[in-house]
């Protein structure tokens, strides 16, 4: 039996799976206190599904705490970062372009050094012990323990990274060092940041990561427990204290993936309706669709592996003008319980008209009944637009596809959408979050840049493909289980004919789970 | 004099993307390291062609190489200003002036840099009006100016100097050395007369670039609001007619590299059931862009398309299904309407057996 519990900015779901079915699920406000709130989560749903702890196979929570705290600021430790590219990217040094206040929190600690390899894979730069040696004292001094360490072309060849982090080591034996290519993909200064972010988070990480073990503790739950990633795949608990920076986004990729499930679609378009906006993402091959944009993380520029979501401004609150050809953006949110016409408050809301239409029976229908037959079919007809539209703009192709409703606003929709082939709005939606945290996989990545003239094509794959795979084991995946999620391969221009930039991904179930 | 100063540079990217039609890249390392070095440096002078004095040594300095490989080798604040200086010790001459080679991408804001760092004016004008991809392409020799010497500067301080025959071979070696100097270098060349380059450059396109980003930047909203505003600030440039072509949805984009290029091709269907298709042919740049089987516009006109709620350039690279677009033809400018201009950049330039037809003859 598996336990997934999502905890969010405002609420904390949890289910319990027992293979692909669900035993019970339990949705409560988030509370300020990790622990506690992981506990209460367990109680309610073990209490349902009648489990004792002995039952419980594997724990999987996905949590927001770590995008919160970059976003407010809170809770992030001083952090150096070393670069090592010299004598390139004076340019444009690091840390230039963050807001000032971030940049301020983390201390502004930048190092350059030489270092680094070109794309054909040369040395930049030697590394200069002496150099490395004056920076790594001039950070002890200063008592600075969270350090990042970024180098060009790091995700091809990690030496010079690796052998930086064993001389802080050496020097600073507490050190809570991120490799950039550990976390990031290729692009230095996106790459760079992401490794700065994750080292400022480590002691956070620590605090959170105890809380959710002491949890387990507490109900005697003596099982494995994992962490969900962004693209949709787990860490274990002692992984996420060293990357919790791969948590961001976590959240609509497990909505998107949960939704996956309950569904059983793996290609599909999601529609996660709330009060104020509709998310709308993309699963292919039961995954969510990433991203192929930089994503602003709080201000800063970092290239994660974040679901490709696109938000338009519609949703149960949104706001109906007087003739009903306008819906949204503008919204009443969470006030709608109190400012809703079937409420009894005085904006006329999306609810409103489909209470008014019939189709659902909210509140105080004869708060309603006054709006006009057109007003009603126009609104009516203007949200269906608007959703239909943002399908259209995400499906990958002109064909229709199939469209998964969640979220509490999933109601606004009753009539056909022509981008979509079926429309599906599967019980259990609410805990979608909770669902595909449960599910998850255990992945493995590997990016390079690959010259077809010097390696063939077939094995370039297949090689990567191996160390994505020892990669995936690496993090606790079964090996047997394994199958390849994605192959990418992007062209790379004016450079040589056969130069790409070669990306794999694979997955698998975790070990344990196959095991038991 | 007109300046240019760090708070104009967001502005002139994003002009110069428009400009770049579909070509140039990921303005953002580039206009940061732009940014950067102005706020170090102050303004750079801006001198229009028409003040250039005859006797003037204006040399072209832009970087050459793949720009995939700037994402992990970032720019090296001096290596242009180094080419800058080789060229003049490699040629025994003070330079005079800089000028662009494109105004497009990283291209038109590093003869910026090098002005404000050396302090010589950089000309508000450029060698192509727009983006195109190599360097027989330029109006520079169009005009008589030779390519070389030119003086290749990599991030390491390595530099080469080249001598070429003719400015066909200097691309093949330019481009070659580029690979073997680290993927991107910096470059100085086609040294020019202050006459020639008054003749030969496209002009006012560094400060028109900045009024075009500017508009596009602060209405950040439907294009169709301002289309009459983008319209009539291109009357009275060198520019020819400026025609919306088509407005639509990308419903296809298919790519490959082929001889170094980005090569393929796009579809765009129109919310209007009626209007056929429009088939955009892509090398790098839109080059070709057809509604069912009639061109509607080809290089070397401008085919300029921006996303059309955001009025934001929309890059080749990041084209893909579902985008909202409008899709703009401008008429290039007198520069490359010659035969011998048109021998260079015309569609059988790059490998398309259709001629030119310019925009302003197309019905």
């Amino acid at each position: 039996m598996k336990i997934g519990i999502d905890v969010g900015g405002t609420h904390t779901d949890a289910v319990v799976l027992s293979g692909s079915e669900i035993l019970a699920t339990h949705k409560a406000l988030t509370s300020a206190d990790v622990k506690e709130g992981i506990v209460n989560a367990l109680d309610a749903v073990m209490f349902g599904a009648s489990l004792k702890p002995s039952d419980v196979s594997a724990v999987m929570i996905g949590t927001t705490h770590f995008t919160n705290a970059v976003i407010e600021r809170k809770h992030l430790s001083c952090t150096a970062i070393i670069r090592a590219c010299l004598p390139t990217g004076t340019g444009i040094p690091p840390q230039c372009d963050w807001p000032e206040d971030i940049a301020n929190s983390l201390g502004n600690h930048v190092y350059s050094i030489k270092g680094g390899h070109t794309f054909s894979g040369d040395e930049i730069h030697a590394l200069d012990d002496v150099e490395i040696r004056s920076v790594i004292k001039d950070i002890a001094h200063k008592g600075i323990e969270s350090i990042a360490v970024a180098a060009a072309f790091s995700p091809m060849n990690p030496a010079h990274e690796v052998y930086i982090a064993n001389k802080i080591r050496a020097e600073i034996p507490n050190a809570n060092i991120t490799l950039s290519h550990e976390i990031g993909r290729l692009g230095l200064l996106e790459r760079e940041n992401a490794a700065l972010l994750n080292a400022a988070l480590g002691s956070l990480a620590d605090t959170v990561v105890s809380s959710m073990k002491q949890a387990l503790i507490e109900r005697q739950i003596d099982c494995p427990f994992f962490v969900s990633q962004n693209d949709g795949t787990l860490m274990s608990a002692d992984y996420i204290a060293n990357y919790p920076a791969l948590t961001f986004a976590s959240g609509p990729t497990n909505s998107l993936r949960g939704a996956a499930m309950l569904s059983q679609i793996s290609d599909a378009i999601v529609v996660d309706i709330g009060g104020t906006t509709s998310d709308v993402g993309v699963l292919a091959n039961g995954f969510p669709r990433e991203s192929n944009s930089f994503i602003d993380v709080g201000g800063i520029r970092t290239n994660f592996r974040m679901p490709d979501i696109m938000a338009i401004g519609v949703g149960g609150g949104s706001l109906v003008s007087a003739d009903g050809t306008s819906v949204g953006p503008k919204s009443v949110g969470h006030r709608l319980v109190t400012e809703g016409l079937v409420f009894g408050g005085n904006q006329v809301t999306a609810t409103d008209i489909v209470v008014a239409a019939g189709l659902h029976s909210i509140g105080d229908m004869q708060k309603v009944a006054h709006l006009k037959p057109e007003m009603i079919e126009a609104a009516g007809d203007e949200m269906h637009r608007l959703i239909d539209d943002a399908i259209d703009r995400m499906r990958p192709s002109d064909d229709p596809v199939p469209v998964i409703l969640v979220g509490g606003g999933s109601i606004l929709v009753s009539q056909q959408l022509n981008s979509a082939s079926k429309v599906v709005c599967p019980e259990h939606a609410d805990v979608a979050n909770a669902i595909g945290a449960a599910i998850a996989q255990v992945g493995g990545e590997v990016e390079s840049i690959i010259s077809y003239s010097k390696i063939k094509r077939e094995d370039a794959i297949a090689k990567s493909t191996q160390e994505a795979k020892d990669k995936a084991v690496l993090a606790g995946a079964d090996g047997n289980s394994l199958r390849v999620l994605d192959v990418e391969e992007t062209p790379m221009s004016y450079m040589d004919d056969n130069a790409v930039r070669l990306r794999i991904k694979v997955v698998g179930e975790l070990k344990q789970l196959v095991e038991s | 004099m007109k300046q240019i100063s760090a708070k104009d540079i967001k502005d002139l990217c994003c002009g110069a993307a428009f400009l770049a039609t579909g070509g140039g890249g990921d303005p953002y390392v580039s206009q940061l390291a732009a940014e950067r070095l102005l706020e170090k440096h102050g303004p750079a002078n801006l001198m229009a062609p028409e003040e250039i004095p005859d006797d003037f040594n204006v040399v072209s300095i832009g970087m050459v190489g793949a720009p995939t490989v700037t994402l992990e080798q970032l720019p090296t604040e001096d290596e242009a200003v180094k080419a800058f200086d080789a060229y003049e010790q490699q040629t025994g001459r003070k330079i005079d002036a800089v000028i662009p080679f494109e105004v497009g991408g990283g291209n038109s804001t590093i003869p910026l840099t090098v002005a404000a760092v050396r302090g010589v004016p950089c000309i508000d004008g450029d060698g192509m009006g727009r983006a195109l991809p190599e360097a027989q392409m330029m109006t520079f020799p169009l005009y008589g100016v030779k390519p070389t010497p030119a003086v290749l500067m990599d991030s390491w301080g390595n530099s080469a100097v080249l001598h070429c025959n003719d400015p066909l071979t200097f691309e093949k070696h330019i481009r070659a050395m580029a690979v073997a100097m680290g993927g991107m270098i910096s470059s100085a060349e086609h040294g020019m007369t202050g006459k020639q380059a008054s003749e030969a450059a496209v002009p006012k396109t560094i400060s028109f670039a900045t009024k075009l980003g500017q508009l596009l930047r602060n209405h950040n909203g439907s294009i169709d609001a301002i289309e009459s505003e983008l319209i009539s600030l291109f009357a009275n440039t060198q520019y020819g007619a400026v025609k919306r072509l088509y407005t639509g949805k990308v419903v296809d984009s298919e790519r490959k590299i082929i001889g170094g290029y980005d090569v393929g091709s796009a579809a765009l269907q129109s919310f209007d059931a009626n209007l056929e298709p429009m088939t955009l042919l892509i090398k790098n740049e839109y080059l070709v862009a057809k509604v069912g089987d009639q061109v509607v516009a080809s290089v070397p006109d401008l085919i300029c398309i921006v996303e059309q709620e955001t009025s934001r350039p929309l890059n080749a690279e990041r084209m893909r299904y579902g985008q909202r677009v409008a899709v703009f033809g401008i008429g290039c400018t007198h520069h490359y309407r010659t035969e011998a201009a048109l021998k260079v950049t015309s569609p059988r330039a790059f490998g398309f057996d259709m001629d030119y037809v310019a925009l302003e003859d197309i019905r």
